[in-house]
């Protein structure tokens, strides 16, 4: 108990010094998060217009798409919020030895590495997620109530935690061949599959994204869940599983990677 | 002008040494980007599956594939963010170096961009275009394209080029007014995707926006040249597209000529 708070007190300390550098740039900060706003408005407005030609997709109305794509903006927000120094593990930290820093402080590893920063960018995600589940559910296509809201929570979180666990697993290959980066590039760029339903896709693909990388679970496959009356909840359940399974690969290839770390220099 | 050659021309070539030097990365890069084009088809597939009609916005389905693939393979070769270096140069104050030199900045940038144009024109375009021949012979059954159309393709391609990079140094000078740029140049590249027709057909758009859409230069980078190649252009449309092609060029020219002349003059540059 007395290390978990210690551990709050402490993030509580790294992200105020963040927060002051960025309080710094404010005009930077609104950039950021407009980028990725109009990234994604541009994927609504696609949808929107092709929806002009046709009346569904494969059964797929345009209302459930939003909230699909939607869906799928809030957990990757709530990672990319909180998580983003990850990247600099795959592109920077190991191979300048940066990581040195880390090893000397009394404390664990991973934590170290996501307490350094937050991303504000990731607002910019969260923000057209939210409007677009507000906007479906002002449609009333989605279904709402008390056991869809609690598996909804749980849902958004095992999200984010099989975000958090694909980035951390291609960084941390970074501990053996030095860079990384374009793995991590490679497989974060998969999700966007996931923004649409997965039963377009050719049949390798969609075995792909559902159980190799599994963006799936964290977008479409979940989304219909509270779309659909007939899907059950225990897709959450087999999200929960997922998140938990490739959080511990994930996780114990960064430790592994910590232990044979060697630093830069002569 | 053989002097000019003499003095531009190491410009491109080493930004072509430069591209050849990280193959990796560059790779990788078009992979990820090739993503984006498969997304794009299966999702055309399941749009044409779902329609009762065989042609959307003025295209059959065999049509879009091709279009599809041929709008990644244009953008690839034209869409080189010029941007991106000179905010890289503001932010590092290497710009005063290139002020001093009794060269013109914007030109060297756009041989430069040459050089990484004809890199991407080998490394990834032709063989993608080359694999967009043979899918179209082979599995949807249609004849190879008109030798005119891609000597048209090519030329309105190398006018897309001029227009994307000669907007693309007047949005650039935005770095000269702020350092970070980066959220600048990612909603730029989202406006963009979708008003130059690299997502979806120009001909997708209501009729009202398409209108507005005839004065802008942004459908002249890759919806003109794609649908040229398709063959959607011909006789009177055709030169009337490639003159339309040309008149942005020589606006965007001035117009960036007048503002580098305005931003130099309240340049301020810290160390470099």
């Amino acid at each position: 108990m007395n290390t978990l708070k210690r551990y709050l007190r402490l993030y509580r300390v790294l992200v105020s010094q963040f927060l002051k550098t960025i309080m710094q740039s404010k005009v930077d900060f609104l950039m950021g998060l407009l980028g990725f706003f109009f990234t994604q408005i541009m994927g609504i407005a696609f949808l929107y217009l092709v929806f002009e030609q046709i009346p569904s997709l494969q059964g797929w109305s345009l209302n459930q798409l939003i909230f699909i794509y939607g869906f799928a903006q809030i957990p990757r927000g709530i990672d990319h919020l909180f998580t983003d120094n990850i990247w600099m593990i795959a592109w920077r930290i190991v191979i300048n030895g940066d990581f040195d820093r880390y090893m000397l402080r009394p404390m664990n590893l991973f934590f170290q590495v996501i307490a350094e920063k937050l991303q504000p960018d990731a607002l910019g995600e969260l923000l057209v997620g939210t409007l677009l589940l507000i906007y479906s559910l002002s449609k009333g296509i989605v279904i709402v109530d008390a056991l869809h809201i609690g598996l909804f929570l749980v849902s958004i979180f095992a999200g984010a935690i099989i975000y958090t666990s694909i980035k951390l697993f291609f960084a941390s290959i970074a501990f053996w061949v030095k860079i990384s980066g374009p793995f991590l590039q490679v497989a974060y760029e998969m999700a966007d599959f996931a923004k649409y339903p997965t039963e377009i896709y050719a049949r390798a693909i969609r075995f792909i994204i559902t159980w190799i990388i599994p963006f799936a679970f964290v977008a479409y496959l979940p989304a219909s869940f509270f779309l659909k009356e007939t899907v059950s909840g225990w897709i959450i359940g087999i999200e929960c599983l997922i998140a938990l399974v490739f959080w511990c690969i994930a996780y114990a290839l960064f430790k592994k990677g910590t232990s044979i770390y060697e630093s830069a220099g002569n | 002008m053989k002097k000019k050659l003499k003095i531009y021309l190491p410009f491109a070539s080493n930004e072509l040494k430069r591209q050849l030097a990280y193959k990796g990365a560059f790779y990788l890069f078009i992979l990820v980007s090739l993503f984006g084009s498969f997304i794009n088809y299966y999702l055309w597939m399941a749009i044409y599956g779902s329609s009762e009609n065989n042609i959307l916005g003025g295209l059959t389905k065999n049509e879009m594939i091709i279009y599809v693939f041929m709008a990644y393979v244009t953008s690839s070769i034209v869409t080189i963010s010029i941007s991106d270096w000179v905010s890289d140069d503001v932010v590092k104050g290497t710009v005063s170096m290139n002020l001093i030199k009794p060269i013109d900045y914007r030109a060297s940038l756009i041989v430069r961009a040459t050089g990484d144009m004809i890199y991407r024109f080998l490394a990834p375009a032709i063989f993608i275009w080359i694999g967009v021949e043979v899918y179209k012979v082979h599995w949807l059954g249609m004849p190879f394209t008109n030798i005119s159309y891609i000597f048209f393709y090519l030329l309105s391609c190398i006018m897309s080029f001029l227009i994307y990079v000669l907007f693309d140094f007047c949005f650039g000078m935005i770095a000269f007014f702020t350092t970070y740029i980066f959220g600048m140049l990612m909603a730029k590249e989202a406006l963009l995707s979708f008003l130059t027709g690299q997502l979806i057909p120009i001909s997708f758009f209501p009729e009202i926006f398409q209108n507005v859409f005839q004065y802008l230069p942004f459908s002249s980078m890759i919806y003109t040249p794609v649908m040229i190649y398709l063959g959607k252009y011909t006789g009177e449309t055709l030169c009337f597209m490639l003159l339309r092609q040309l008149i942005w060029v020589l606006f965007l020219y001035i117009l960036g000529s007048l503002i580098w002349k305005k931003v130099t003059k309240r340049l301020v540059v810290l160390g470099g």
